[in-house]
């Protein structure tokens, strides 16, 4: 092998000779070599089997983890999103518009969004706002502008919809009568042809966009006066405009975001929606020193009226020492509006499938938002509860705050309540005064947690049971003597008119002119002497410093209380046993204040004001404070009127209404 | 020939190998990008005792919660349970500086905190923070338990635990609520259909496979690694609690489907019955409680929990369990001095031991003890005038929290089991005629009580 030499002429072995060289040069050492062969085979032959298995190792972890969590951690309830309703790209909505007597419809893109055939019922102007981006229906309202006073209401609410929105106008039944010249030129100015002349049982739709173009108007006219005009169908397009024309450009913040969210859904809020210069919907009033009530849960009973909701959370949120999350909104139905009040407030709300109806599906409301709030906060021993057809005054919670060390303490106590059954504007005078009564006006209280799990609760009215909530708990059965500490201003304001008991006349004579604390901080005096025994003192005290006022007058006349301020003065009625009303009623009846049924009254003894001067009624000899009355007087008797008394008798259940 | 094929094996292993190579090192980089690691944790863990991204991350995490006054508490039951060695001297030296990285170093895939649900008004601001620090996050939400029992009531949806993930670690926060019995409960982790499963190795978790209950614990303000943290003031107990802290929910729908079949009594004597019987069940589980005596919820009122989720009006007693390893001798005094004295207290600790407490108005309290075995667990029942005994045989169970009417306390895990031994298949359908001596379906006859034993085996008062 020495004398090889390779050969440059065969080609193909060029590299063979290279090899055969390398092979040469190891051959001297072939027992190296092939330790090194061997060492080389056996760790490659390991590199192979680590890594094969480090593959399947990782494998099954992978594996096992996918299984585990598929078993432990997958929600049992497969939520199978469900595609939403697909974006639409069409830029043209179709609407079609029916009105005639006994029937109105909308319909947007075969959708129907308002279909009214209800016998006796929606009557007037129906009009609809429609989000001129997107189609969505973002407010409904009917006017009944054969009443009085409806036309104003349409006119306030076509000035709050934002400019742009699509509105839609149909008539059912009669919408002419009390149509006034204000509101018809609005809808002029809207572009409507024939809202001028409208008259008696005519028919018509119209469709437009406010500030901009007109989509279509039908029109028919009543020939008699007996008779309605023929039904009309308007059918139209709408052309949509971009979402961003559609929306306001806000600066981007928390705050702003839920506006937004708000403004693009809903209509008919007013300056909350208004691009130049929307109104807060974060007040931070005034936090109060030693908030008492800070901790305390307040729960808003609501049903479906989101523009009182809206107003009633305005002034919840406003008054000084607020806690907003202890708030909680109940909401009796799956109403869409009334949630996204809520959250334009950034509050929790929740929604309660509804049970039964009318009143007992309140009661079951109540039943279902009471025992939540003190399952959502399980340390309370109290709870607020608000309605949501209520202002609520500036101190609300600085009242209670002073007070409701007491509903702790004193057993005798059922309930504070912010609203005084008999203070009215010429009754009520003094808020600093509060007052201890037999009954519960409700409107604004304080429940003791104790009292709830413990008494109300396990026998709360079944659903079956068409009872009113607060006539229930005002029964004795119930109630068991105890009584409720209320203020002499109401810290509360009864401002729907719209309800299950409740109409617009009702309220103007019992609610309307109820007076409202608007002073800040108000410290409340004689706190203390609020108690079971310390108020028996007060009282006495009170009727030994008192005038006797001459009982040969009338006592419904201004002139039987002199012209003073200031003082104290006291006048006796008669009232057999403790349930003979007879002559509180007439009294209450001409002093122009709650007279559907008892309120107010401790041990047959009323307090109210009268001329700024405190006025104190016993009832003798059914009152154990009849010995007060000097010998020389004889107790007023008023009689009733002769029959007409059953018939106000019926709405005396409306008392403390709520829908 | 032979040379050459060595060679050539020799080539083919290279090649092999080399590919393999290739693919490992693909592989790592996949599962980097998609786990951070977390597969690997276990060799990157013995390879390095320390790993500051987990202190780092931690750090950041602190600072971020502390920037929105957001009061959360370690609850990690490994750094916890390293805690508690040194307690005495963290505690004694509450800002000192830590010469090394003893506790939030040791490399692991998790850091886990607590949150007090009202201590936070779960601004969305955190979030944004977090985002901008380069956290990813995710939140898991649920039903609100505390309105489960309610009918029809919805909208609220809470949220049960956070995750925040920066590189390759992330942190676990729970969220507690209270709930009505003064006790915090957190919720289970459960992923919804178009979750992240891999967002991280969510079975590591050591809390949301179950819900749990817990005492609400008092916190302590420590410095450990050179942080500043709020951690139980005794984590041993603390632990202690955890590991026996897997909560039930009542069976609320099934509760109300029974009440659709048999509507509720809702006479005066009924109401007034379930009220005597709360007050009565309240003292005996405060006093029971203060003598660190453990206990459940057994026969007729475990059944009312089962069942209906409320006390069963016609069932005239309260019945509790208690392991007769658990047994104290100052029960029976403890008892007298909370208002309730003994009735009658049959067998003795070594057999059948059963103690009747007399509540307000013939409302009964009855503790009945109970022997493990191997395979079984039973308790035993006298009669007073025959001293015949009897057996009460249970399948083994283990201890779960609920709530009962507005209180914390211990069910049998397998509650199913438990209540269809006592009381059958048909345990559903209620019956007002019952007979402790035959009426139970897991009752055995055990034979007569020695004569002259009767005076220490039946005493009644």
């Amino acid at each position: 092998m020495d004398e090889w030499k390779p050969n440059p002429a065969v080609k193909p072995h060029k590299k063979r000779s290279w090899y055969l060289a390398w092979k040469y040069k190891l051959m001297n050492q072939r027992a190296l070599r092939k330790l090194c062969q061997t060492g080389a085979v056996l760790f490659l032959l390991v590199t192979v089997i680590v890594n094969i298995k480090l593959i399947l190792d990782t494998r099954k972890a992978a594996y096992e983890e996918e299984e585990e969590s598929a078993q432990d951690y997958d929600d049992e309830m497969l939520n199978v999103e469900v595609p939403r309703h697909p974006v639409s790209n069409k830029k043209v909505l179709d609407v079609e518009v029916y009105s005639s007597r006994s029937k109105v419809y909308v319909a947007v893109d075969g959708t129907t969004v308002l279909e009214d055939e209800a016998r006796e019922q929606g009557r007037g102007i129906h009009v609809i706002v429609l989000n001129q981006a997107t189609g969505h229906v973002m407010a409904k309202r009917v006017f009944d502008t054969y009443s009085p006073h409806e036309d104003e209401a349409m006119v306030l609410f076509l000035n709050m919809v934002a400019r742009g929105r699509i509105l839609i106008f149909t008539i059912k039944d009669e919408g002419s009568f009390h149509l006034k010249d204000t509101a018809k030129n609005v809808l002029k100015s809207l572009g409507s042809q024939v809202a001028p002349f409208l008259s008696w049982r005519d028919m018509w739709t119209f469709v437009g966009k406010k500030g901009g173009e007109v989509y279509g108007e039908k029109h028919a006219k009543s020939p008699a006066l007996s008779t309605w005009g023929d039904p009309v169908l308007l059918k139209t397009e709408v052309h949509l405009t971009s979402v961003e024309d559609a929306e306001c450009h806000w600066p981007d913040t928390e705050l702003n975001r839920r506006r937004k969210r708000f403004c693009s859904k809903v209509e008919g809020y007013g300056s909350v929606c208004s691009c130049k210069d929307p109104t807060p919907i974060e007040f931070n009033p005034d936090p109060l020193k030693d908030n008492k009530v800070f901790d305390v849960p307040v729960a808003v009973i609501a049903g479906n009226r989101p523009n009182y909701l809206y107003r009633m959370l305005r002034s919840l949120l406003s008054a000084q020492g607020v806690n907003p999350q202890m708030i909680t909104v109940f909401i009796d139905g799956y109403y869409e509006e009334p949630m996204d009040v809520v959250e334009l407030f950034g509050l929790s709300g929740i929604q309660h499938t509804p049970i039964s109806i009318k009143n007992a599906r309140v009661s079951q409301h109540y039943k279902a938002s009471l025992t939540a709030t003190f399952n959502l906060f399980p340390d309370a021993k109290f709870a607020v509860v608000l309605e949501e057809d209520l202002d609520i005054s500036i101190d609300f919670f600085s009242f209670l705050s002073q007070s409701i060390h007491l509903l702790e303490e004193d057993e005798s106590l059922y309930c504070i309540s912010a609203w005084n059954d008999q203070g009215y504007e010429h009754t009520a005078e003094d808020p600093s005064l509060l007052y201890r009564v037999e009954t519960m006006p409700g409107l604004g209280w304080v429940l003791r947690k104790t009292l709830y799990k413990d008494e109300l609760e396990p026998k709360w009215p079944t659903p079956e049971k068409l009872w009113d909530w607060d006539m229930w708990m005002r029964m004795p059965e119930q109630r068991k003597g105890r009584e409720c500490i209320i203020p002499d201003i109401s810290r509360s304001y009864h401002f729907g008119i719209v309800g299950l008991n409740m109409n617009g006349y009702f309220h103007e004579a019992y609610f309307k002119k109820h007076k409202f604390n608007t002073v800040p901080n108000v410290q409340l005096k004689n706190v203390e002497s609020l108690r079971k025994d310390a108020y028996e003192t007060e009282i006495h005290r009170l009727l030994g410093e008192a005038e006797v006022l001459d009982h040969s007058k009338n006592p419904c006349e201004d002139s039987f209380v002199p012209d003073t301020e200031g003082r104290v003065y006291v006048m006796f009625i008669r009232m057999e046993q403790e349930a003979d009303f007879t002559t509180w009623t007439q009294l209450a009846k001409c002093l122009h204040i709650w007279d559907l049924d008892v309120r107010g009254n401790h041990k047959g003894l009323w307090r109210l004001f009268r001329k700024k001067n405190h006025f104190l009624v016993v009832g003798v000899p059914a009152s154990p404070y009849s010995s007060k009355k000097p010998s020389s007087v004889t107790p007023v008797y008023m009689e009733p009127p002769a029959k007409e008394e059953g018939a106000v008798a019926v709405p005396a259940v409306a008392a403390a209404e709520q829908t | 020939m032979q040379k050459i094929n060595k060679n050539v094996v020799l080539a083919l292993l290279s090649l092999t190998s080399l590919v393999f190579l290739l693919f490992q090192l693909y592989y790592y980089k996949f599962y980097l990008s998609q786990k951070n690691g977390a597969v690997f944790s276990k060799v990157r863990g013995s390879q390095s005792g320390q790993d500051s991204t987990r202190w780092h991350v931690v750090r950041k995490f602190l600072g971020l919660i502390s920037s929105h006054n957001i009061p959360v508490y370690l609850i990690d039951p490994l750094i916890l349970g390293l805690v508690d060695k040194d307690i005495e001297q963290i505690r004694s030296s509450p800002d000192g500086p830590s010469p090394e990285c003893k506790y939030f170093c040791a490399p692991r895939d998790f850091t886990t905190f607590a949150l007090l649900d009202k201590t936070w008004k779960h601004e969305v601001g955190l979030f944004r923070t977090a985002e901008k620090m380069g956290f990813q996050w995710l939140k898991i939400i649920n039903k609100d338990p505390r309105l489960d029992g309610m009918d029809d009531l919805s909208g609220i949806e809470i949220p049960l635990h956070y995750i925040f993930k920066l590189a390759s670690h992330a942190i676990h926060l729970v969220i507690f609520y209270e709930r009505s019995g003064n006790y915090l409960w957190h919720g289970p982790l459960r992923l919804k259909q178009h979750m992240d499963r891999k967002f991280v190795p969510f079975r590591k978790l050591h809390f949301g496979r179950y819900p749990g209950a817990y005492e609400k614990p008092e916190l302590l303000l420590v410095s450990i690694d050179d942080l500043k943290v709020q951690i139980p003031k005794n984590p041993s107990s603390f632990l202690e609690e955890m590991s026996h802290s897997r909560f039930l929910e009542c069976r609320y729908r099934e509760a109300r489907a029974f009440f659709q079949l048999y509507p509720d009594d809702a006479s005066l004597d009924a109401v007034e019955f379930r009220k005597k019987a709360k007050s009565l069940l309240h003292l005996a589980a405060l006093t029971l409680n203060n003598l660190g005596v453990k206990f459940w919820l057994s026969s007729g009122t475990c059944l009312g929990w089962y069942r209906q989720c409320n006390v069963i009006p016609h069932s005239k007693d309260v019945d509790l369990g208690v392991f007769i390893r658990d047994y104290k001798a100052d029960i029976i005094p403890a008892f007298q001095k909370a208002g309730l004295p003994l009735k009658h207290k049959f067998g003795k600790v070594e057999d059948s031991l059963e103690l009747s407490f007399q509540g307000e108005d013939d409302v009964k309290l009855d503790i009945f003890f109970f022997y493990e075995e191997d395979d079984h667990i039973w308790n035993g029942g006298t009669q007073a005038k025959s001293g015949k005994k009897f057996k009460y045989l249970f399948p083994k169970f283990t201890l779960c929290w609920t709530e009962f009417i507005e209180l914390k306390v211990q069910v049998p895990c397998e509650t199913l089991q438990y209540v269809e031994a006592n009381y059958g298949p048909d345990w559903k359908v209620p019956v007002k005629t019952w007979d402790w001596k035959s009426s139970p379906s897991n009752v055995q006859y055990n034979g007569v009580w020695p004569v002259d034993e009767w005076d220490d085996v039946i005493q009644i008062y």
